[in-house]
């Protein structure tokens, strides 16, 4: 035992989590960009002064690696010694450690104690605007980086409590709806200091040896987790490979690849075999596939334990030089949830036989990434809606798939209400519904969605991009594949129809219809076993037809009495 | 006809007091909880008290009715009609995923399932204009198939409604005369607000309890009248305010947290007569601790109730005012256990009624805080809930052994560690409803009740650094003798987009014309006079551009350019509070106008108590207590009934009465002021 009792060392383990738990909520509630505010695509977080994560909220999990590494870039660029009170860093370099995309934007606070270097309070938002060839920062074309945005390489925005205004109007000059991105940078940078206040509390409290010996011991135990869930896995090598199917400037599909290697103190993913980077945004960073890593990881092996670097020292990645998932500059990187939600699928496909009970059928796995914008007739100013889909998730071996849930790289992100968008943007939402099409199985896929969108401004354009438009996520252990993304453009004028699952700017006039429709999950286990009285409740329901219980189901359901024709079924269930 | 009655149904025992209006006398009781028919342990309780219902002059009753039917899915099946497009709204949610690494979570599940989830063509847009006439031949078509499906709830929630209620109050019309033996809830009924998800979900709730609260509210009305109740009983709202029976069986959803908010309103009202307006109220009981935060006299609302909800859960969103209080898995019974890496934790699991702490003998083996409570010295095991209760040390040390072997430490200092764990995490609640908050602590006393608060609170008040704590008189029973403080109360609420600039003061005019002409018409039928009734209106403001809005004060009377201007001086100013910083620079606007109409009734004066001066007369004994960071201290241990006002204790000591006992740390002092009320000060 160390020098602090150990129930005292809990108090102060609870107040560290709790003081990144006050910056996520102090931030999400007064943030100004549309995206944090309904997506809540941001995490909070505390490292200790070597930046290792002590503990982090978020509510996107693609942010679990945006807090460690974000401040080991500030660490390795100043050194400890460069870095004092009052300074308060920013960082959207994909290359260094912010790891994801440019509109991605992380502030890093050294906490100093008594003027030592103690801690950093990170998070890292994704900004409503940060310049680039479209507004929103992100598209489906850029070829380049720089077409991407502004890119603020591991920079000081305080030096020692003095606002560099120089570096605030660059930002200011950069990007299309200043007020709103620099309204986020304040409201950021504010809750970086309520984290700061909380944390020199308790070494206040506690003293400063007592604080320190917390945090390793918050480490430790995620170690000794980590280390006891592991043990629980199956050892060997499993892999598996997939196809990234995104369109994106003509490319063709990626192959991706993994070889999980289980051993009893480390879990290693090598994605050696996967494609190279191509000149279109479906990159990511190494950074960005260390995420990836981690949500798979702790998929896995425990999906509630606290994330801390503790936690994640047993996970290695490895990932060759100049693949899709280590790219570096020029390559652009602004829909990088593409590749890493891919990465995450197949690191899960590979060890679904080994351990079904933690591993259900394929899901959506796109977020189906949609923008609407234009100039609003009424107002004269331009409008954005941007916004993920949710779709359907994969049946496991104890449960239908979900239907109606936001991909893996979002998590408590919430989907535009329906009332809010029509007040907000030149828009009629006709139809939000559940897409009938899912994976059969002896527990079915669930559903995905069909948001349809009438355009009602004289002139729009919209963007979209998603993968899993040609292939449909997987079924398992003879549950049937789910169905595909699929985004519709039917126009007014010309009565014609047109589906891709990428658009890029891609003009509308006013009468247009967008109709979105993410895919279905996958089935898990053979549909000829699904009881017969839950497939004709899935009748009731309208999830499936007459024509597909008997098909898929191989259940005879007798229409006018409302019942399972158990004569007839005989003959298609032995 | 002076006697107050309040009757308040928790999990384990119903709490009953009773106040004689003109004698201040106060009877207590408690009695057991009577799932099966909860009318039974209220009118029990009734009975054992010996009040003459007869003599009742004002009776209320907290319930959770409303909220097991719901958990425990015992409501009535229920049909939805929808605009056409629209009907998977309610299954769909918002779809988020709050257990987000976990690829086997669950959504909530909806409550009405899709093949009863109809859809009727109709649609008004966002400003209120109908684009497409109601369909009506369609609605009769459904009504002829809900008649066939047996169902006999009905819940109407079309897109849009929040801007114009038109075709939703048609389509309930034409179902009351084609349905007559359903129940009908209509969306704009309940709230017009925006959000369909949110909405539906709220309309679909108040149907699916609707049968059952009419029945529960229509039997106990019965049963109290034929044992001589001559008053319209009245029902506690979650909003902290009370509705007769009558209305509250229309908006049953607006009881799902009857039960908790006594005890907060109780802490405003008693605030009010010790004059300390600001009251953090700390409630601690068997299995949880609740905790709730009053400014400046006025008990904290929200509308962002989610039934349900857990961390890792969605849970089902309640668009009902619900006081705002933070509940945590901790207390008396709470279980404590080591985890996997070999931290100790307490709750959220607890030992229950039974088998209960291990003290109890009923065969409960693992340690709770109570038992931890009574090793340390804390309770005294021949004085447990008045001495009427036999516990055993022994076994709550047995129980204790395991974690302190773990530690390698005395079962005395394991006892002190569950203490001081449970108090960690009743501690991050109340920053929670505090600091966290923008209050500053040092600005607020510190309420203690239910059964265990007393033990816990001057030591947290401490932890805290609040100005002073408080233990009231009965503080087992307190949140029902907050009932009897309480008005009757409706709230009611617009969403209507608009910014600060060129508000349109017709509008708003109209809208609080429209909400207060509601309010007077729903309290006539609760005779109430016009006099009696206040308002109090507030907007909900935002920064152009941000997503959450901040409650902040509107002027009565016509609302004038003068009475906006002051609005968003007030929006600025706590904006600040809340959140560190305001741009009164930057454009504001609204969302919406709410209301909150009050039907004022005459309360009871408290009385005071006899002057003390016999101290050592009050002294019953002595026992050794565990302090941290002092070990155990031989303490003075008073009887609370010998107390009078102005009596002075010194800490270390314990007060012990018969449903509580308040431990007092060795660097506070305790007054009994002349109500009866502990007042603990602590040397910072």
């Amino acid at each position: 035992m160390g020098k602090t009792d150990p129930f005292t060392r809990e108090n102060i383990a609870q107040g560290l989590l709790a003081a990144a738990d006050e910056m996520f909520y102090s931030w999400g509630r007064t943030s100004q960009s549309t995206i944090i505010y309904e997506v809540l695509d941001y995490a909070c977080g505390l490292t200790d002064a070597n930046g290792n994560l002590i503990g982090q909220a978020n509510g996107a999990t693609m942010f679990l690696g945006a807090i460690t590494f974000s401040a080991k870039a500030i660490l390795k660029k100043f050194g400890k010694d460069k870095i004092k009170p009052g300074d308060v860093f920013l960082t959207n370099d994909p290359f260094t450690g912010a790891g994801t995309h440019l509109c991605d934007v992380a502030a890093v606070l050294p906490i100093f104690y008594h003027n030592e270097l103690v801690s950093f309070a990170v998070n890292k938002g994704h900004w409503n605007e940060i310049g680039g060839k479209n507004l929103g920062s992100w598209s489906t074309d850029a070829e380049e980086i720089f077409q991407e945005g502004l890119q603020l390489p591991d920079i000081r925005i305080y030096d020692g409590g003095v606002f560099n205004e120089s570096v605030r109007d660059i930002i200011g000059a950069n990007c299309r709806t200043p007020d709103m991105t620099l309204g986020d940078l304040y409201g950021q940078t504010a809750a970086l200091r309520i984290a700061q206040a909380r944390v020199l509390e308790l070494f206040d409290k506690y003293g400063r040896d007592e604080v320190l010996e917390s945090m390793e011991f918050i480490l430790e135990n995620g170690r000794k987790t980590a280390l006891l869930e592991l043990s629980k896995m199956p050892k060997g090598v499993f892999e598996a490979e997939d196809l990234l199917d995104t369109e994106a400037n003509g490319v063709n599909d990626i192959p991706v690849k993994v070889k999980v290697t289980i051993t009893d103190e480390e879990f290693i993913l090598d994605f050696t075999g996967t494609g190279k980077a191509v000149f279109a945004p479906i990159n990511c960073s190494v950074y960005g596939a260390q995420s990836g890593a981690r949500i798979a990881y702790s998929a896995l092996l425990s999906p509630h334990t606290p994330p801390n670097d503790g936690f994640y020292s047993l996970l290695k990645v490895l990932v060759p030089e100049g693949c899709l998932f280590n790219a570096k500059s020029p390559y652009p990187v602004s829909c990088d949830w593409e590749p890493i939600q891919i990465l995450i699928d197949v690191v899960m496909k590979a060890l679904a036989e080994a351990v079904p009970e933690r591993v259900p059928a394929g899901h959506f796995l796109s977020i189906i990434g949609t923008i609407v914008g234009g100039t609003d007739d009424k107002t004269g100013k331009p409008f954005v809606l941007c916004e993920p889909q949710a779709g359907g998730w994969g049946a496991g071996d104890i449960k239908d798939g979900e239907s109606g849930l936001v991909a893996v790289c979002d998590g408590e992100t919430f989907i535009v209400p329906v009332e809010v968008c029509e007040y907000r943007y030149p828009i009629r939402v006709e139809q939000f519904a559940l897409n009938p099409k899912t994976g059969a199985g002896q527990f079915r896929g669930g559903h995905g969605l069909i948001r349809d969108y009438r355009i009602l401004n004289s002139k729009a354009e919209v963007t979209t991009i998603a993968s899993r438009h040609k292939i449909a996520p997987w079924g398992f252990a003879g549950g049937k594949d789910g169905s595909i993304n699929d985004v519709q453009i039917y126009k007014k004028r010309s009565g014609e129809m047109k589906s891709a699952a990428t658009w890029s700017h891609e003009p509308l006039e006013q009468g247009d219809l967008i109709r979105l429709i993410s895919g279905g999950g996958g089935g898990y286990g053979n549909p000829k076993k699904r009881p017969a009285e839950k497939v004709l409740k899935d009748w009731e329901d309208g999830r499936i037809t007459l024509e597909e219980a008997k098909k898929e189901y191989g259940i005879i359901i007798d229409e006018a009495a409302g019942k399972v024709d158990m004569e007839k079924t005989k003959a298609f269930r032995p | 006809m002076s006697i107050r009655v309040a009757a308040d149904i928790g999990g384990t025992f119903t709490d009953f007091v009773s106040l004689d209006e003109e004698t201040g006398r106060i009877i207590e009781e408690k009695a057991h909880t009577t799932p099966a028919n909860f009318a039974e342990g209220v009118i029990y309780a009734v009975k054992k008290s010996g009040i003459s219902l007869s003599e009742v002059s004002y009776f209320v009753h907290g319930t959770t009715v409303v909220i097991n039917a719901i958990t425990e899915r015992k409501g009535a099946p229920t049909a939805l009609i929808t605009t056409k497009g629209f009907r998977d709204v309610l299954e769909i949610g918002r779809a988020n995923r709050p257990d987000m690494y976990n690829y086997f979570y669950k959504k909530p599940v909806p409550y009405v399932p899709r093949k009863y989830r109809y859809e009727v063509e109709e649609r008004v847009s966002n400003r209120g204009e109908i684009l497409i006439p109601l369909n009506e031949e369609e609605l009769l078509s459904v009504a002829s198939k809900i008649r066939e499906s047996g169902i006999r709830s009905v819940a109407v929630c079309f897109i849009n409604s929040y801007a114009n209620a038109g075709q939703e109050q048609k389509a309930g019309k034409i179902l009351a005369g084609q349905l007559p033996d359903a129940e009908i809830t209509i969306s704009s009924d309940l709230l017009k607000v925006w959000r369909e998800y949110e909405r539906t979900s709220t309309t679909v709730l108040n149907a699916y309890v609707k049968p059952a609260a009419r029945l529960y509210l229509d039997t106990l009305k019965d049963t109290l009248k034929e044992m001589g109740l001559k008053e319209e009983p009245h029902a506690m709202q979650s909003n902290g305010g009370t509705a007769t029976f009558e209305r509250a069986k229309e908006v049953p959803i607006s009881l799902i947290e009857s039960g908790p908010v006594g005890g907060v309103i109780g802490g405003a009202a008693l605030g009010k007569v010790i004059n300390e307006p600001n009251i953090i109220t700390f409630d601690v009981g068997g299995t949880t601790a609740k905790t709730s935060l009053i400014s400046k006299g006025q008990v904290k609302i929200t509308t962002e109730y989610k039934l349900e909800w857990t961390p890792l859960f969605a849970g089902y969103p309640v668009k009902s005012p619900v006081v705002d209080i933070i509940e945590i898995g901790n207390g008396g019974g709470s279980v404590a256990w080591i985890d996997e890496v070999g931290v100790l934790k307490v709750g959220p699991k607890s030992a229950g009624a039974d088998p209960g702490p291990a003290c109890y003998g009923k065969g409960g083996t693992q340690a709770t805080l109570t038992d931890a409570n009574l090793v340390t010295g804390r309770i005294d095991p021949d004085n447990f809930l008045g001495g009427t209760f036999k516990v055993d040390t022994e076994k709550s040390r047995q129980a204790i052994k395991p974690i302190a072997d773990y530690f390698k430490i005395s079962v005395e200092e394991a006892a002190m560690g569950i203490i001081k764990t449970a108090a960690g995490n009743m501690l991050n609640a109340l920053k929670l409803v505090s600091v966290r908050r923008g209050y500053d602590p040092q600005d607020f006393a510190m309420l203690a009740q239910g059964g265990n608060g007393a033990l816990l609170s001057p030591y947290l008040a401490r932890e805290l650094k609040v100005k002073k704590c408080i233990i009231p008189n009965l503080p087992g029973t307190f949140s029902a003798w907050g009932m009897l403080m309480t008005d009757l109360r409706q709230d009611f609420m617009q969403t209507c987009i608009m910014p600060f600039g060129n508000a349109d003061l017709k509008i708003v005019n109209d809208i609080y014309g429209r909400m207060e002409e509601e309010a007077v018409s729903i309290f006539k039928r609760q005779n109430i006079k016009e006099k009696d009734i206040l308002f109090i209106r507030t907007a909900e403001v935002r920064y152009a551009g941000q997503e959450h809005a901040v409650s902040t004060p509107v002027a009565s009377g016509a609302v004038t350019k003068e009475s906006i201007k002051e609005c968003r001086e007030q929006f600025d100013m706590i904006h600040e509070q809340k959140y560190t910083f305001s741009l009164p620079e930057a454009g504001a606007e609204f969302v919406g106008f709410n209301l909150t109409a009050y039907g004022v009734v005459l309360k009871p004066e408290i009385k005071k108590i006899g002057k003390g001066g016999n101290l050592e007369g009050a002294v019953k004994g002595e026992r050794n207590v565990m302090y941290e960071a002092y070990g155990g201290i031989l303490c003075k241990v008073y009887d609370r009934m010998k107390l009078g006002r102005g009596d002075r204790i010194t800490g270390p000591a314990i007060v012990e009465e018969s449903k509580s006992v308040t431990v007092l740390c060795p660097d506070q002092t305790l007054e009994v002021d002349a109500y009866g009320n502990l007042i603990i000060n602590t040397k910072y």
